[in-house]
């Protein structure tokens, strides 16, 4: 009982790093330009295809399509980013439907080029099983990713709070009238959040695609996963989202562990719906003071 | 010699509604303008329109001798045009010190970031104690302060500066006005906009007098007779009852 609990605890932390870089992505495009993304899970799905195709069509090792796949979920992204910006009335909605429906056109484009079949890495060097004293189980491609994620988690909190761009990115979420008075032009800051959110889903993708299964209907559940964890870290805190994507990971592994893996999805809503009725500014936010 | 910052007969408001009209205005290098009047006369709105914050339909903003109608609000700040907002306006889930750091945004100032700060803490002791603190926990005078360092900060050769005495206590108002009055004298040209009169005059070298959207007077400070300047503040309360 004590050693599946401990395991559950494992998975959950490593599963929990790689959510926490799609939800980082996703609450600094809130921050920057107060919307959500909703077709963010997707960018990460498209950064797990390319690099099945480089891998089955060119033979190319997964961490090795990383470069590329950044390069094509950028573009996709600052597409995606153009298209809201034509949004001239009522941004806030009526982005949820502009990006809720790029979502559905790329989960089908995904669909259509690959298929709905499951799909992983065919290197082997990935599934190999890491064991740290009989108790903890893992593969190669969690510890690998799990330590690129937390790298990449530091390396953006270093961004955001060590350079002039990073704060400026900052300073736009925080009060965007007041950061153009700093000299800062918004909308380079809004698209530098979105060219990061792709990088951080680019490396979540490829976490998935050589730790786990891809399939089509994955960059839904992303998204929802990642709109949880960002609400759960109160919008806008890194070590909130951290700790929160790990709190998911860990609930679900625990519930896997205990009751059934098709009640995975499930236990995240309801902790996202407790955390909502009893703390609505989130678990690690601060109260909004104004005036 | 032509000014500093030169507004000819700029009109601009917010979307369909007008709020400035035909206002004229021009600031020597070097002085103190300070921009009265009442509630809702405008004042906000005209420094907004300087900075490129609300679209001017008309007329022209020149800043030493160049025209900048039309320009945005970031390169103004790269001209040197830099503003105080009314309210303060600090980074609230930032430290002070991230506030102040904001200020050297502007690549021209960036360079001298670091001796900057120095001089804003040597000015303002109490935002050095507070650094790490977010700015959102500052009181409102300090706040204050912060809005004016991360201003100093934007090495602004034309400061716009919208009620800084805004909701602070006497003593505060003291020391904000304290600091205009050194900033000044350090030759900096400086637009206050004020509604308390007594102390907006205590620094100004010219005062101009909104109401409803005009300038209905301007003068040199010197000249400027309190009892009459507050007949003409008033004049549109009376005016309007009838
Ligand atoms: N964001 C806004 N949208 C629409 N109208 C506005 C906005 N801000 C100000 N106004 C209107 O413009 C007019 C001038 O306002 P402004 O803030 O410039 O006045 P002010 O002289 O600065 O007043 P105060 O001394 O109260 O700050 C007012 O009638 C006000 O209602
Ligand atoms: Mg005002």
């Amino acid at each position: 009982m004590f050693e599946l609990t401990l395991q559950a605890l494992y998975s959950g932390l490593l599963t929990g790093t790689y959510y926490a870089l799609v939800a980082l992505g996703l609450a600094l495009v809130f921050g920057t330009m107060k919307i959500i993304n909703l077709a963010h899970g997707e960018l990460v799905l498209l950064a797990a295809y390319v690099a099945y195709t480089a891998e089955s069509q060119w033979s190319l090792n997964p961490l090795a399509a990383i470069p590329f796949a950044m390069v094509v979920v950028s573009v996709v992204a600052i597409a995606v980013y153009l298209l809201i910006d034509r949004i001239k009335k009522d941004r806030e909605l009526n982005s949820l439907i502009l990006t809720f429906g790029i979502g559905i056109i790329l989960t089908n484009f995904v669909l259509l080029v690959w298929s709905a079949d499951i799909r992983s890495t065919t290197t082997p060097w990935f599934q190999q099983a890491v064991v740290f004293g009989d108790l903890l189980f893992s593969s190669r491609s969690e510890i690998l990713f799990f330590l690129i994620s937390v790298a990449l988690v530091g390396a953006t909190w270093w961004w955001l709070s060590q350079t002039w761009y990073g704060r400026a990115t900052r300073a736009v979420s925080s009060d965007r009238k007041a950061a153009m008075l700093m000299g800062v032009n918004p909308r380079q800051t809004e698209i530098l959040s979105f060219v990061v959110a792709s990088i951080l889903a680019t490396v979540a993708g490829i976490a998935i695609f050589t730790g786990q299964v891809i399939e089509p209907s994955l960059g839904h559940a992303l998204t929802v996963k990642a709109f949880i964890i960002t609400v759960l870290a109160g919008m806008g805190s890194i070590p909130g989202v951290l700790l929160g994507a790990i709190l998911i990971g860990v609930v679900e592994a625990l519930t896997v562990t205990y009751f059934s893996s098709s009640l995975q999805e499930l236990t995240g809503m309801v902790l996202f719906l407790v955390v909502l009725l009893l703390r609505p500014q989130g678990l690690f936010g601060f109260g909004v003071r104004r005036g | 010699m032509s000014a500093a910052l030169d507004i000819k007969d700029i009109r601009a408001g917010y979307g369909a509604v007008n709020v400035l009209w035909d206002v004229s205005l021009s600031v020597e290098a070097g002085t103190t303008t300070a921009i009265l009047g009442p509630n809702g006369a405008g004042k906000s709105t005209l420094l907004r329109a300087i900075m490129g914050l609300v679209t001017v339909s008309q007329g022209d903003i020149v800043v030493d001798s160049c025209a900048r109608t039309g320009t945005s609000t970031w390169n103004m700040v790269n001209e040197g045009v830099v503003m105080v907002p009314e309210g303060r306006m600090v980074f609230r889930d930032m430290t002070v010190e991230d506030n102040l750091l904001m200020g050297a945004f502007p690549k021209r100032t960036r360079p001298r970031a670091q001796a900057n700060l120095k001089t804003v803490y040597q000015r303002f002791p109490r935002l050095s104690e507070r650094r790490r603190q977010l700015a959102g926990s500052l009181s409102g005078g300090e706040a204050q302060m912060l809005a004016l360092g991360r201003g100093l900060m934007e090495e602004p050769r034309i400061f716009l500066v919208d009620e800084p005495s805004l909701g602070l206590a006497p003593v505060i108002v003291d020391e904000i006005f304290a600091g205009l009055r050194q900033l000044k004298e350090e030759g900096r040209t400086i637009v206050l906009v004020e509604q308390n009169t007594y102390k907006a005059l205590s620094v100004a070298d010219y005062v101009y007098l909104m109401q409803a959207g005009k300038i209905v007077m301007s003068q040199v400070a010197a000249d400027v007779d309190v009892d009459h300047l507050h007949d003409l503040y008033f004049a549109r309360k009376t005016g309007s009852e009838h």
